[in-house]
């Protein structure tokens, strides 16, 4: 396994698309917060606005779950995963490493967006003359949520990218997933949308703190938790064991 | 290396794939033998590409089996130093490197640095390693494709149409090296449709047609009576075409 990992890491070395991916993490949660405080500057001295800043690493996990997408689905598409079964016949710890690996990058990529978006709202704070309470506990409980959300959105884009096999078809498939069913079916079937996996990695990162209005109905954060990490592990073994019986074309 | 007892390093014993009501390779049986290069010839749809695929562990078969020296692929202690195979299929990332490609299998398969070095070098790429695969043409792609196959200094070789983008020196090239890595005892298997080159490069033919075995032999046998190996071809798959006629037109 730790050869494993190790090949795995190597081969996100050596190209450069899936860094575009995990580089636009930070990039979103910049522009949140900076657009957060541009249309809201009266908010920043209220409680929970930190939070609420710092919300948007959970909802970059977006990216990190097309991040996670490519370690299947890419070798599919570059037709590199005859290579990877060449390799290592063996498939269930191949699909493990990667998505041990994908998980464990899914998670530094939102660790430094926070590192970065606390950066930014210090300064935007400061720009507006309000002190920065770097004390702010709700804050940082909803910084842990959001990068707990995207390493297991990059684990359960791995498990997609295996099942689907399709990269376009794959991307498709989340996209309109979370758009569609979790954003329009599940709010009208009476907030079912809550128990589904993406708003359960909102529910996760959500902003908190007294004063807070939900926008959307979600689940508590641990519940969030439990909710989205039952999702990974179904993904993660239906992944493996799709993978080790499939016919590779 | 010179055994007096050749011990077949493949066998292929009853080997079944179906797919729903298509059976792509039907009770398929044959042996390949090292200190050979054996040509695995069909015409397209055959089921050549589906054998090599159970051979390689890509693809499980219906029934019967695929062995390399005795062992399923799946079986093998180190697979990418027992068989090294070039397949229609494989593919690189364009955004890598060859060398890096090569690098990558190398991890996997617990060889290192040096024989990526070794393995550019018996293929001539060291010059282009460090270009981005997307820049490289189709002889190079092969060669790139082939230097995976020999990283791990393989007793096997199995190839699907390696000749495939290459130009005559690169042909006559892999021509040598294929018979020379036979000479050491290695075993060959290559498929391949350019019946000329496989005439002068080959020892013994296998030929498939509708998923089922043709013929098993040295090429001698089949070309001993002044008959090309393009009309034993022909006449054993059952292709009624003369050769030289007309192809059908294309859509």
């Amino acid at each position: 396994m730790h050869t494993l990992v190790r090949t795995e890491v190597l081969k996100l070395r050596t190209v450069r698309s899936p860094w575009l991916l995990l580089g636009a993490v930070p990039l979103l949660v910049i522009a949140g917060i900076s657009g957060l405080v541009i249309s809201n500057p009266g908010a920043l001295a209220d409680p929970g606005t930190q939070s609420k800043a710092l919300a948007h690493v959970g909802i970059a996990a977006l990216f990190t779950l097309a991040f996670g997408i490519l370690a299947v689905a890419g070798e599919y598409r570059h037709k590199t995963i005859t290579d990877s079964y060449l390799t290592t016949p063996r498939r269930a710890p191949v699909v493990g490493a990667k998505l041990i690996v994908y998980a464990v990058f899914g998670a530094l990529a939102g660790l430094a967006a926070s590192i970065v978006g606390l950066a930014v709202a210090a300064a935007w704070w400061s720009a507006k003359g309000v002190p920065f309470g770097w004390g702010d506990s709700a804050m940082w409980t909803t910084i842990g949520g959001g990068i707990a959300g995207c390493a297991a959105l990059a684990a359960i884009g791995v498990g997609l990218g295996a099942l689907v096999r399709n990269l376009v078809g794959a991307i498709a498939i989340a996209l309109a997933w979370i758009a569609v069913v979790e954003g329009i079916v599940g709010q009208l079937v009476g907030g079912l949308a809550r128990w589904l996996p993406f708003s359960a990695s909102q529910a996760l990162g959500a902003a908190s703190g007294k004063g807070m209005v939900a926008a959307q109905q979600l689940l508590p954060r641990w519940g969030g938790a439990a909710v989205l990490a039952a999702y990974t592990a179904l993904f993660a073994v239906t992944a493996i064991a799709t993978s080790v019986r499939r016919d590779v074309a | 290396m010179n055994a007096t007892i050749t011990v077949p390093t493949i066998t292929v014993h009853r080997l079944t794939k179906r797919y729903g009501a298509v059976t792509a390779v039907d009770e398929l049986t044959f042996d390949v033998v090292p200190g050979l290069v054996t040509a695995f010839l069909g015409p397209n749809g055959a089921g050549k590409t589906t054998t090599l695929r159970m051979l390689l562990g890509l693809v499980a078969p219906t029934e019967g089996e695929a062995l390399i020296g005795g062992r399923r692929y799946a079986d093998l202690i180190s697979p990418r130093q027992t068989v090294g195979a070039v397949l229609e299929a494989t593919g690189f990332h364009p955004g890598r490197t060859g060398r890096d490609h090569l690098r990558v299998i190398a991890q996997g398969a617990g060889l290192g640095a040096k024989e990526v070095t070794e393995a550019l070098d018996r293929v001539s790429l060291t010059a282009a390693a460090d270009r981005r695969v997307r820049g490289y043409s189709l002889g190079m792609r092969q060669r790139l494709g082939l230097a995976a196959a020999l990283l791990g200094d393989p007793q096997v070789l199995i190839l699907d149409e390696p000749a495939n983008g290459l130009d005559p020196a690169g042909i006559a090239e892999l021509r040598d090296l294929l018979r020379g890595l036979a000479a050491e005892g290695r075993t060959i298997l290559m498929s391949s449709h350019v019946l000329s080159e496989v005439a002068q490069t080959v020892d013994r033919v296998i030929i498939i047609a509708a998923g089922r075995l043709r013929h098993a032999g040295p090429l001698t046998d089949l070309t001993a009576q002044g008959e090309t190996l393009e009309a034993a071809f022909l006449r054993l798959t059952g292709t009624t075409q003369a050769p030289g006629a007309a192809a059908p037109a294309r859509g």
